[in-house]
């Protein structure tokens, strides 16, 4: 477990801002109210295993007592390294995004299934889009009930999504809640 | 005007100049008559100059009451001109600039003020008060025989003054001067004589007198601007009535070589002779619509011949003219113009819709000359358009169209089939037979007014794009103002706020004509609205420091704008508007009660919260959460408006009922933000969810019951879980209810009543479905009872503090009463034992 060199820091920074944008700010500073200290800590990103972990201060300072191959996991993990070293956000991070997503997605309920056993959001899917969509951006996917289901990349923008056919994709998907069950080994 | 005339008639002629006596020319004649007759002469000797001169102040042969009641009259009329030169739109103070004396006083320029009011106010009222050809003669009529009573006692008036002349000389430098004013007034009556004779002859046959147009227009050029007035306004009356339905086109000269019958010759003269005078008095009136003296008068002229025949010839002229003056700082000529303007859109039918292309191209135009800087009257007319819905659906229509040429096409082909082996003389025939049928059509359509659909959408297209195009102008223009604002503010503290004064009237207008925005200006449209209902303030920290540009309500019409866009715009995609959200969230916490507007806010929760299908959790939450507490600080119809679109959220949101509960924290649906954060600027990261309602129950007793019940009523939605029915009350209602009843609620017991009537209608109205009739009879009814019950309880009370006096007195009587007897055995105990010392 090490703190992020500065590419990895700007990698992940990257990726995270796609998602929540300005609110970024917010995932770095969020106060902690883990462990026992009288004034909150911070969270901080930790590397382990190829793992990015987003953890409290206090969290970090305790995992420091378990040796390295020891260690299975801390905090909550938000993405990897993949082989070819590009930087990954897995579904654990989803909630950390919903709760600062910039740009949403509401699913239809009768195509809530589709989406979580991996396909794409489509126009038809969509109940409700959040307006200004960049194509590229980074779109959380909710449910109508906002249940946060997964995230994935806007393919188009919100003033396109006007005139698509009603099977044109929207959102490209990258990860949904499905993952818990469909690839349980690999998280 | 006669009157005042008749008054000057009786009433003295000023003193004569003062001449010293050695001065006094004696005529011969007068020394030889004195010399004569002496007797005569002696009367001279006992004439008291004094008295003399102080009758001649009032008047020779009158009786007294007679004159006390001319003085009045004039009094009354002087106080009535005074009225009318305060309110009045007849005198230009611009010209009359009052000179201040030493010792303060104002003295006006009196001649300017005579020049004005001498008549044509009286004269003007008249003319344009009766539209109406019989009442425009009458009055006619009514001058003359004024003016010839007029010329009869001036004549009289004349007898008159020589009487005195005989005895006082130097009076004749005065009876000059009267008969020089009389000429002058003479000559005034006469044009105006002249001008109401050609005028009569002209409406009675206007056919064979149209020559004297020309002579009218002459008058017009007159020196006298009272003259020039009348005859505008003379003209005008003639032409409003003169002028034909039909655009008149002067014939060519082929058309003149022609041999043509007399009736033919006849009107060929009468329309060029109208056209040409009607040419001639257009010129007339630009010429004098550049003079304040006229501008008023030459206005007036052509907003009317606008507004009366807008497909005339020359309509483009006065048109511009109108447009030009539409922004004008002239309070009545900007009204007249605007008012012009918008029945030129309203009676599209008049002018088959040229004309409001032109004007809103001219509309247009003028914007972008003045750079967005006028007034806010010149963009509301637009709001006055009206769009055919319907033609902006073309293809119905089209295939229809289609289906019909196909079906006739069939028809024909299976007539050809059929017709095949017929010879070919009736297939010519039948061809001959639909060419005609075909010209006929083209004919028809060019003789009727009705345009062709096709026509008609261009036409259409054009004022939107036009429309459309100012709107877009004047925003952009209000960005590029509030953009170039904070570079400004640190160069130089005290920068010019440019002003945008049809911010609010373009806001407006893209409210309303939402629905038409081409889609692919959408975006940007949404764009600049965002930047704008920000107020500026993401361009960076330093504009933070500097006072926002837009005011708050017109940032929150700029959200109210957006949602009504979108709402219109939405076919199927539900359009989630989150930066107006955090904007709203934003400006709910920056609205002042006196300072913005209730009902903009009110309209904005509607729309915003009410209308809007589904919300986050976390973001209703905030908002209930935030206008709760600002309810709080609200005066009490904005806080019930407030409390409205609260109770409306959280019926539809079962989730943050939470909120109701009496623990803090939220538990597991307060999500990753674990404590409220009430100074946060985006609703979704308020964590409001962890926090409860305690706003409610400090509401509950708030000085106005219908806000406190409204409060406990939704401080107790939760435990009735089985309220499903959606009140229907909406906040903008809602305010207006609580502005009305603010005014009204001076007895108490009439805001008691209200708060019943308001509770039985929002608790359970599919109960009480009652008319309003019944409910108004009910509550009279009620208030009946109300006072009796009322009175009881005082009584009661009252009794009850009687009662509790009378017992105070009864205990000290009481007590007394044992003082005394304690008092008394005390002696009878002392005495015995005096006695017994003794």
């Amino acid at each position: 477990m090490r703190p992020l060199d500065e590419k990895e820091t700007t990698a992940v920074f990257e990726k995270l801002f796609k998602f929540v944008g300005n609110n970024l700010k917010n995932i770095v500073e969020n106060p902690s109210h883990e462990g026992p200290d009288p004034n909150p800590g911070r969270y901080c990103f930790r590397l382990h295993k190829n793992k990015i972990y987003y953890a409290s201060e206090s969290l970090v300072k305790r995992a420091t007592n378990v040796a390295r191959p020891n260690l299975v996991s801390l905090g909550t993990c938000i993405g990897k390294y993949t082989h070819g070293g590009n930087f990954h956000l897995t579904v654990q991070a989803l909630n950390l995004l919903a709760a600062n997503a910039k740009h949403k997605v509401w699913l239809k309920p009768q195509s809530e299934m589709s989406f979580l056993y991996g396909n794409h959001v489509l126009k038809s899917a969509l109940g409700r889009i959040t307006e200004n969509i960049a194509p590229g951006d980074g779109v959380v996917v909710f449910s109508m009930a906002d249940v946060p289901l997964g995230f994935g990349v806007a393919a188009k923008s919100t003033q396109d999504c006007r005139k698509l056919d009603p099977n044109g994709i929207v959102v490209l998907h990258q990860a949904d809640v499905g993952e818990y069950l469909r690839m349980e080994d690999e998280l | 005007m006669g009157k005042k005339q008749k008054d000057k008639i009786v009433l003295p002629p000023d003193l004569p100049p003062e001449i010293p006596d050695d001065e006094v020319e004696v005529s011969d004649e007068d020394l030889q008559f004195v010399n004569e007759n002496r007797g005569y002469a002696s009367l001279f000797s006992t004439l008291d100059t004094q008295s003399i001169t102080k009758h001649v102040t009032r008047v020779a042969d009158a009786k007294d009451d007679a004159l006390e009641k001319l003085y009045e009259k004039r009094l009354r009329k002087n106080a009535l001109k005074k009225e009318k030169e305060e309110t009045g739109i007849q005198v230009d103070r611009v010209d009359a600039l009052p000179i201040k004396s030493l010792d303060g006083q104002l003295y006006y320029r009196t001649a300017a003020k005579a020049e004005s009011q001498n008549g044509p106010s009286e004269e003007e009222t008249g003319e344009d008060g009766n539209d109406d050809k019989g009442l425009v003669k009458l009055t006619k009529a009514e001058k003359r025989a004024k003016l010839k009573k007029l010329r009869k006692e001036g004549k009289k008036q004349g007898k008159e003054v020589p009487k005195e002349e005989v005895e006082q000389t130097p009076q004749s430098a005065v009876l000059a001067e009267v008969k020089e004013d009389l000429t002058t007034e003479e000559a005034f009556e006469s044009k105006k004589s002249k001008l109401a004779e050609l005028g009569n002859a002209l409406l009675t046959d206007p056919e064979s007198n149209i020559k004297f147009l020309k002579d009218m227009v002459q008058i017009c050029r007159d020196n006298d601007p009272t003259i020039v007035k009348l005859g505008l306004l003379s003209l005008l009356a003639v032409f409003k009535d003169i002028i034909p339905g039909y655009r008149i086109r002067l014939p060519t000269e082929k058309e003149l070589e022609m041999k043509v019958s007399k009736t033919v010759r006849k009107m060929r003269y009468y329309e060029s002779t109208l056209l040409s005078s009607y040419k001639a008095y257009l010129q007339r009136l630009m010429y004098l619509e550049k003079k304040p003296l006229f501008q008023l008068v030459a206005v007036r002229c052509i907003c009317t011949l606008l507004d009366a025949h807008p497909h005339f010839n020359f309509k483009e002229n006065l048109l511009d003219a109108t447009i030009r003056n539409i922004s004008s700082t002239n309070e009545a000529i900007r009204k007249l113009c605007c008012s012009t303007v918008k029945s030129l859109f309203t009676n599209e039918g008049k002018h088959g819709g040229e004309s409001t292309v032109e004007a809103v191209r001219l509309i247009a135009d003028l914007v972008k000359a003045n750079n967005c800087q006028l007034h806010p009257d010149s963009i509301e007319v637009f709001l006055s358009l009206s769009f055919d819905e319907d033609l902006g659906k073309p293809e119905k229509n089209d295939e229809d169209q289609k289906f019909k040429n196909k079906k006739n096409k069939k028809r024909k082909n299976m007539e050809g089939l059929n017709q095949l082996p017929d010879n070919d003389r009736k297939r010519s025939r039948l061809e001959s037979n639909s060419k005609t049928k075909e010209e006929v059509e083209a004919e028809y359509k060019a003789a009727s007014f009705t345009l062709d659909v096709a026509e008609r959408r261009q036409m259409q297209s054009e004022t939107l794009s036009a429309v459309f195009e100012t709107y877009f102008r004047i925003l952009k223009h209000t960005m590029h103002s509030i953009a170039t604002r904070p570079e400004v503010n640190t160069g130089a503290l005290s920068a010019t706020v440019e002003p945008h004064p049809l911010f609010a009237p373009c806001l407006k207008g893209l409210g309303k004509f939402s629905h038409l925005i081409d889609l692919d200006f959408m975006g940007d449209l949404m764009n600049h609205l965002k930047v704008l209902a920000s107020g500026g303030s993401n361009s960076g920290n330093s504009s933070e420091k500097c006072p926002k540009v837009l005011t708050v309500t017109e940032r929150l019409q700029c959200c109210i704008v957006a949602f009504k866009v979108m709402r219109n715009n939405l076919d199927a995609l539900n359009v989630d508007l989150q930066d107006f959200f955090v904007h709203l969230y934003n400006l709910i916490m920056e609205y002042r009660p006196g300072r913005d507007q209730g009902e903009v806010l009110a309209e904005a929760l509607k729309i915003m919260l009410c209308e809007d299908k589904q919300h986050d959790m976390q973001k209703t939450a905030a908002f209930i959460k935030r206008l709760a507490t600002l309810s709080l600080c609200y005066g009490s119809a904005e806080s019930m408006a407030a409390l409205v679109t609260v109770k409306h959220l959280l019926q539809k949101n079962v989730k943050c009922r939470n909120l109701l509960e009496n623990d803090t924290g939220g538990g597991s649906v307060s999500g990753t933000i674990p404590k409220y954060l009430p100074y946060s600027m985006d609703p979704n990261l308020s964590g409001a969810l962890a926090s409860v309602l305690w706003e409610l129950n400090l509401l509950s007793k708030h000085y106005h019951p219908s806000i406190s019940t409204m409060a406990a009523g939704i401080s107790s939605m939760n435990v009735a879980q089985n309220q499903v029915i959606l009140s229907k009350t909406s906040p903008t209602q809602a305010l207006k209810e609580m502005s009305l009843d603010q005014e009204l609620t001076s007895p108490q017991h009439n805001g008691t009543i209200k708060l019943n009537n308001k509770k039985r209608r929002t608790n359970d109205p599919a109960v009480s479905p009652s008319p309003s009739s019944t409910s108004v009879a009910s509550s009279s009814f009620d208030e009946d009872e109300l006072r009796k019950k009322l009175g009881s309880h005082f009584m009661l009370l009252r009794d009850i503090r009687e009662n509790g006096r009378l017992r105070k007195q009864l205990d000290k009587t009481t007590l007394s009463l044992q003082l005394y007897e304690q008092y008394k055995k005390q002696k009878q105990r002392s005495k015995p034992k005096k006695k017994a010392i003794a």
